[in-house]
């Protein structure tokens, strides 16, 4: 696989005037809506509009996936420096002992982490080594449909996260929200109505101008509709009233690495911080695909990804303002890569992986079992935790939630990264 | 491009009048006639619209990117719906005078991958920026276009082997790749993918460019097994190494010419053994080895089924039944790979008939389809900064708004062709907001035309429930429900019996909102 980042300021160098003209429009629907917020309810050409539904439950944990897509080379970003077989395998793209931080014996961050430095001193970041799916796949779109889905055996496709919403009392759509701006992952789709949105001042209905006709007018042609555009046109209903707490949350992007990821972290941190009851929140990232020219450690794609990981990851913990006691951030992507390097600079794909996981609960540090490293071509790193260990605890910990019913068939052994609420 | 006229100002286009904007009214849009001036009064707009039957509208509206009242005529013309299924199967037979006028709009598209790469490296025109102009190009294309069957499957076969359109290297070889699938869109598959496999857009996006016999880089090798041919399940590990060992050799001269070119040195020579396939693989120049190989996957019966089944996807329903699929699969294979007899046994199938309006329109979909739907034309962007007002340059963002432009899906997979995917509410939302836009005439606001509302009154004076079935009829190609009736009265105020002529505050000022119902319905959302 590859993912293709451009070079340039691309796509959206020439339409900021669009953004502009784009934002002034639902700026102005969106001060006709504020004027309606003042009343509970009014009459307006023959629709009652509720204009302050009830405050929406607040979520007593947070969970947010941030899906590294594309196959990370988890070697790169936790490096096993004590693993002598790495510095073998890898002549051109290894990264010197000397230059990782936050060193033990076997474990080194690579040096592009330092954005999130303090956040590991304190104790707030752990690394889980040697992560992955029980059995290797090495197909990008399998691997990461197997992860999402993550019920071996069964054809339906439920993501577990939606099972993980599906657990948890009240069921507004908000519980589970999806930043992006077009297809849902996996793990949310299912049975349970979930949300998405790119940004968050799109979380209005277009033109409704405060007088709930348009929406009104929407419930009529939509009603009684089972379809997959009918059901999320239901989501849209229930969500849009509480778009307003989330806006008025205002969003500090500037903040964040001026990157997608950057933008996608802030609205999840302006998303919390509306605290309208959202409990699951994804996050995708592609670009992890390096199979040439990864770079080394003082810069290319490798050095650059991770500065915006770790900036963005950064920037999102010091974000949530009242809510940073319940939000905990896990990574993951959907395998690792090979341990020899290829002769292109790059590497292909292999099976275990790194997985990250930051703030409420976590017993920073390392973690995980380390398999030892081979070093003939087509030597994996072996995974010794099944990811969904880590998962589980999340669910189980922070969300009192059934891993039976959550991850099926899964042999639950806390592994100790998380602390329960 | 239609020659339009300017027409009185109405209140609500005082906005856009700030922007000299062309003004076409009553020109309909795409795959009209070249127009020349019509009398008032006999505009399309005001003409009743003849509706197909059912079963020709279901088939003309998921073989095309929208039914227009011109689109509905030539349908009748041709003897229905089947007649013109077949009469497009044979796209060289159709004038297509507006897409061919497109030829001239974006010069770099004809630049060559040396020139594109100077001109990137010399800051005179960035990749990227030739990029958009072919998806650009793309969605102009399915507008205007009278052949929307060809059209349809050169999209549909270039996301099959998708080449991510942005990316450092490829882009210099990006529109060639698409004429080459255009060339054999309607042709049979084995020839197809063997251009395409061998195109050094495809070498270049999947790093086969840069492979070596010691180390063969995977990247294509795997995905030509688990995404253009078998699909995932069907090969092990050891065929991925020995189709990765097939491809070394095939190559380009990165970053200095940019030309193809063949490196014996590089090619794996030895036995080679990938599924039923074994070359003995004993000459370094392996391009009949390669040709031979990617023949065999063409032919194999999973790849048979793998593809007979994204057709039924993106064309029957998100869960076609096997039944169907398995008959697909034999065809394709009876008929050497030939794609025309799968699409007349698609169309013919009873899971085909019985699927109307299941499927979801996906971004660039709902962006061609709403122009169409509205008609709205869209003439060559000027020079300098008013090009980015253009609706030629901004139908790109409202496309990548939605959830994705023609060919910028990141990963080689292609963009998903089921319904669910595009169902998300995020997608939703933004759709809503680019009809609301368009319903407005709001923008884009540069070389584009929208219908003035008085021109949609199909007479002087109307009852509304009147106006909504002539609107229904013209955006919809359908009549308009009672449901449809009583949202058009909600969102409005307007009752159902209440006379609306050009003086009614609802074509002075709140026919955006009206519009934008019949474009916000599970009917225009759905093909």
């Amino acid at each position: 696989m590859t993912s293709t980042t451009p070079t340039t300021g691309s796509t959206h160098a020439c339409c900021d005037e669009y953004a502009a003209t784009r934002t002034g429009v639902s700026r102005r629907g969106l001060m006709k809506g504020a004027v309606a917020l003042a009343g509970a309810s009014t009459v307006v050409g023959g629709a009652v509009v509720t204009a302050s539904p009830a405050q929406a439950r607040s979520a007593s944990s947070v969970l947010v996936v941030l899906s590294l897509r594309g196959g990370a080379d988890g070697l790169s970003l936790v490096v096993p420096h004590g693993d002598r077989a790495y510095y073998q395998a890898r002549p051109s793209i290894s990264v010197g002992s000397d230059r990782l931080l936050h060193k033990d014996g076997m474990f080194g961050l690579h040096p592009a982490f330092a954005p999130l430095s303090s956040y590991w001193q304190a104790g707030k970041v752990a690394a889980v080594q040697a992560t992955g799916l029980p059995v290797a796949n090495r197909s990008h779109f399998a691997a990461m449909e197997e992860i999402e889905d993550a019920d071996p055996g069964t054809t339906s496709r439920v993501g577990w996260l939606n099972r993980l919403v599906g657990t948890t009392s009240g069921n507004s759509p908000l519980q589970g929200f999806g930043v992006t701006g077009g297809v849902l992952p996996t793990s949310l789709y299912g049975p349970t109505r979930v949300m998405s949105g790119g940004a968050a001042d799109a979380l209005a209905i277009p033109g409704a101008d405060g007088d709930g006709l348009k929406k009104a007018s929407l419930r009529t042609v939509w009603k009684g509709n089972k379809t997959p555009l009918g059901r999320s046109m239901a989501s849209v209903f229930d969500a849009v009233g509480e778009g307003r707490a989330i806006r008025r949350a205002a969003s500090n992007k500037s903040d964040y690495p001026d990157t997608d990821l950057g933008r996608a972290m802030a609205t999840a941190a302006q998303i919390i911080r509306g605290n309208v009851g959202v409990e699951v929140v994804t996050v995708d990232q592609g670009d992890w695909d390096m199979h040439v020219g990864a770079g080394g450690a003082d810069g290319g794609w490798m050095n650059n990804n991770i500065r915006d990981l770790a900036g963005s990851m950064a920037a999102f913990l010091g974000d949530l303002g009242s809510q940073a006691d319940k939000v905990t951030l896990v990574t993951i992507s959907e395998f690792g890569r090979r341990v020899v390097e290829n002769d292109s600079g790059g590497t292909d794909h292999g099976h275990g992986n790194v997985m990250f996981v930051a703030g409420a609960g976590v017993k920073g540090g390392y973690h995980g079992r380390w398999p030892g490293l081979g070093t003939g071509y087509e030597s994996d790193l072996k995974v010794t935790t099944d990811y969904r260990q880590v998962f589980g605890e999340l669910a189980v910990k922070r969300f009192g939630a059934s891993t039976s019913k959550v991850f099926p068939g899964l042999k639950y052994r806390p592994l100790g990264v998380v602390q329960a609420r | 491009m239609p020659v339009s006229f300017t027409s009185t100002t109405s209140t609500a286009r005082q906005l856009v009048q700030q922007e000299p904007v062309n003004q076409s009214v009553g020109q309909s849009i795409g795959e009209a006639a070249p127009a020349t001036r019509r009398r008032p009064g006999k505009r399309p707009g005001k003409k009743r619209v003849r509706l197909l039957a059912p079963a020709d509208r279901h088939l003309v509206r998921r073989f095309s990117y929208g039914i227009t009242p011109e689109l509905a005529k030539r349908v009748r013309k041709a003897g229905g719906g089947l007649a013109w299924f077949e009469q497009q199967l044979s796209p060289g037979s159709i004038a297509d005078p507006q897409v061919d006028a497109l030829a001239g709009w974006y010069p770099s598209l004809r630049r060559g991958p040396s020139e594109l790469w100077r001109r990137q490296v010399k800051e005179i025109e960035g990749g990227w920026e030739v990029m958009d102009d072919y998806a650009r190009w793309l969605l102009l294309r399915r507008i205007k276009t009278r052949r929307p069957v060809f059209e349809m499957m050169v999209e549909f076969w270039e996301n099959h082997l998708h080449v991510t359109a942005v990316g450092d290297g490829q882009f210099t070889h990006r529109v060639d790749y698409g004429k080459t699938i255009r060339q054999h869109a309607l042709g049979r598959f084995d020839d197809m993918l063997v251009a395409a496999i061998t195109h050094p857009a495809m070498l270049i996006y999947l790093n086969a460019a840069e492979s070596t016999k010691e180390h063969p880089n995977e990247n294509l090798g795997r995905e030509l097994l688990e995404l253009h041919t078998v699909g995932v399940g069907n090969y092990d590990e050891r065929d991925v190494k020995n189709s990765a060992r097939i491809l070394t050799g095939w190559s380009v001269d990165m970053w200095e010419s940019w030309r193809p070119q063949y490196n014996r040195e590089d090619h794996y020579v030895g036995r080679v053994k990938v599924k039923g396939f074994a070359a003995k693989n004993g000459n370094d120049d392996g391009r009949a080895v390669t040709r031979k190989y990617l023949r065999y996957l063409a032919h194999h019966p999973q790849t048979a089924r793998r593809i007979a089944q994204k057709l039924a996807v993106k064309f029957v329903s998100d869960r076609p039944p096997a039944s169907l699929v398995d008959r697909l699969a034999r065809v394709y294979l009876d008929n050497d790979t030939a794609i025309k007899p799968v699409l007349r046994a698609l169309v013919r199938s009873s899971a085909f008939q019985n699927a109307a309006g299941k499927k979801v329109r996906d971004p660039g979909e709902d962006v061609v389809g709403t122009y169409r739907a509205l008609g709205i034309s869209v003439s060559q962007p000027p020079k300098g900064d008013r090009a980015g007002r253009s609706a030629a340059a901004t139908m790109l963002y409202s496309a990548q708004t939605i959830g994705v432009s023609p060919f910028g899906w990141p990963t080689p997979d292609g963009q998903p062709l089921d319904g669910a995917a595009w169902a998300s509410p995020s997608r939703l939302l933004a759709s809503m907001r680019f009809h609301l836009d368009l319903a407005g005439g709001w923008w884009p606001t540069v070389a584009v035309g929208y219908r003035e509302p008085k021109d949609w009154l199909p007479r002087r004076q109307v009852r509304f429930e009147d106006l909504v079935e002539h609107v229904a009829r013209i955006t919809l190609h359908r009549h308009a429900s009672d449901r449809l009736v009583e949202a058009c009265c909600r969102a409005t105020g307007v009752k159902r019996r209440e006379l609306v002529d050009a003086e009614h505050e609802l074509v002075q000022w709140g026919f955006p909102r009206f519009l934008s119902v019949f474009l916000d319905s599970p009917d225009h959302l759905s093909r």
